[in-house]
């Protein structure tokens, strides 16, 4: 083996630099070749078309040890090598990083089917002899040229992934951290204990990160709080609002067991705060398990669904400006019976906005028909009705939704 | 979102049909921008032909209102029906801008 690299270090395989860098010309050759004359002809040919590093092996072994001591850009055998080593070419693309490695097989083919076995030994290409010098040059070149385009190809979807991969695991912490901002657990259980209620929640984003947020808040021994907020739009600018109203609600002394005032205060704390076009649709509610009564407001949410044993379904009315619009706003209070056995459905606008495969919105008539269903045949302690209701709803409805749904569910328990 | 634009005097009257969405959302952006450029005394928004809005369209339309607060222009909603008016209602967006229902 003779390696024509003028002052190239013999070091194996230098760190390789950027592929799109890399012409014809940088590009390394390995010829394959026990006949001195033909060796010749190809480097001639191969330096015509500028290729400075070819290294030339006359025997399987020299081919192989000359790919072992550095990975070609492309490999030019002489197809007498492969009948004495049909598994050369798998051999040489066996090695690190050579899985897509190029072979053109040189020689003499008298027929059709002498082509097809040697490209099924894995060549990529055949230089059939007799060639004239030009050709060779042309396909040579061709074969180069594609090398570095793939190489570059390559490198940028390897860039590509590793921004994908960095993006959803940054994604990843950040919907850890939103799912963080909702009552776990053991909250809910305490809420559940503590007020004999049942509390049942599904929180489903439309993409890695949703505009919506729902909380559950002691007040004392016979009252406790739930609220539903839903910011406009969704995605990560409308995850960022939702963060904001946590931080709020966490730190700011908000009057929580009368809910006008309380929407009152926030919308007061974010006008100014969200963008022109932002704000909140959310519903907050007291229950008072003693006075057996349920107190809320409404900024813009949609309209909850109360169910009272031995009564219809009752749609608690709704009205109110969406939270962050104006400092005019005023909120007022509702009360509604709420006994032992009662339920709220609170959910968010995407139950019933949300389109079916036929492009049709659900619709609120939709939601009722379903809460009726779900409720139909329960021992009216809620146990259940939620998933239930779900797993009917998305039978028809398309995954992912267009934006945020979140649903909560709260029995009383029967005394 | 379609709509058609109509200049009478200083008042423009525009009917807007299909959703007021997201997806509107470059089209009511030039409705807006034409509202502040072209020295107009009264808006008139005609959403007797819109079938559907939701909550990225009602920011929209607070968009409008601010815009055209701003550029004092006298901005009115007209005419809802159907779920835009249940929306418009829920909100209380005729509360914050003039609607004749």
């Amino acid at each position: 083996m003779d390696r024509q690299a003028p002052a190239q270090p013999a070091a194996p395989s230098p760190a390789p630099s950027p592929a799109a860098a890399r012409s014809v010309g940088g590009q390394r050759v390995l010829v394959g070749q026990p006949r001195a004359g033909i060796a010749t002809a190809l480097r001639r040919g191969l330096a015509g078309i500028g290729v400075r590093y070819v290294d030339v092996a006359l025997d399987v072994a020299g081919v192989l040890a000359s790919a072992e001591a550095g990975l070609p850009d492309l490999v030019v055998i002489d197809r007498a090598l492969l009948d004495h080593a049909p598994d050369l070419i798998a051999s040489l693309r066996a090695a690190d990083g050579a899985r897509e490695l190029p072979v053109l097989v040189l020689g003499r083919f008298g027929s059709a089917a002498d082509r097809r076995a040697v490209m099924e030994l894995g060549a990529t290409d055949i230089l059939a002899r007799p060639i004239s010098r030009a050709e060779l040059a042309a396909r040579l070149r061709v074969h180069l040229e594609n090398r570095s385009l793939n190489r570059s190809l390559r490198e940028v979807i390897r860039s590509l992934q590793t921004f994908h991969t960095g993006a959803v695991q940054r994604m990843q912490l950040a919907r850890d951290m939103q799912l963080a901002l909702l009552p776990d657990v053991d909250a809910c259980q305490d809420i559940e204990r503590r007020y004999a209620v049942r509390l049942d929640s599904h929180f489903e984003s439309s993409s890695e990160l949703g505009g919506d947020i729902w909380g559950a808040r002691v007040l004392d021994e016979s009252r406790f709080a739930v609220f539903l907020c839903d910011f406009t739009g969704h995605g990560v600018a409308a995850a960022l609002n939702t963060f904001r109203l946590h931080a709020l609600l966490a730190k700011i002394d908000l009057p929580g067991d009368d809910p006008a005032e309380t929407l009152g205060a926030i919308n007061r704390l974010l006008v100014g705060l969200l963008p022109e076009t932002q704000f909140a649709a959310m519903l907050y509610a007291v229950v008072d398990t003693v006075e057996d009564r349920l107190t809320y407001a409404t900024a813009g949410a949609p309209k909850p669904i109360i169910g009272i044993p031995g009564h219809n379904l009752l749609v608690g009315e709704s009205v109110g400006l969406p939270l962050g619009v104006s400092l005019k706003a005023s909120y007022r209070n509702r009360v509604i019976d709420f006994p032992p056995g009662a339920f709220l459905f609170l959910f968010s606008d995407a139950l019933f906005e949300s389109r079916d495969w036929e492009g049709r919105p659900f619709g609120y008539e939709g939601v009722l028909d379903l809460v009726r269903w779900s409720h139909r045949d329960l021992d009216g302690q809620g146990e259940g009705s939620l998933a239930k209701l779900l797993d009917r709803y998305f039978d028809v409805m398309p995954r992912p939704l267009a934006d945020d749904l979140t649903a909560l569910w709260l029995t009383r328990r029967g005394r | 979102m379609n709509y058609t634009v109509r200049d009478l005097g200083g008042v423009r009257e525009i009917d807007l049909r299909g959703q007021l969405t997201f997806e509107a959302n470059d089209d009511f952006r030039r409705i807006i921008e034409g509202m502040e450029k072209d020295k107009i005394s009264d808006c008139v928004l005609n959403l007797g032909s819109l079938d559907f809005i939701d909550s990225a369209g009602l920011g929209l339309l607070v968009l409008a209102n601010n815009t055209a607060n701003r550029s004092r222009v006298r901005l009115k909603l007209k005419q809802p029906k159907g779920q835009v008016r249940e929306m418009i209602e829920i909100s209380e967006f005729h509360t914050i801008i003039p609607c004749e229902f």
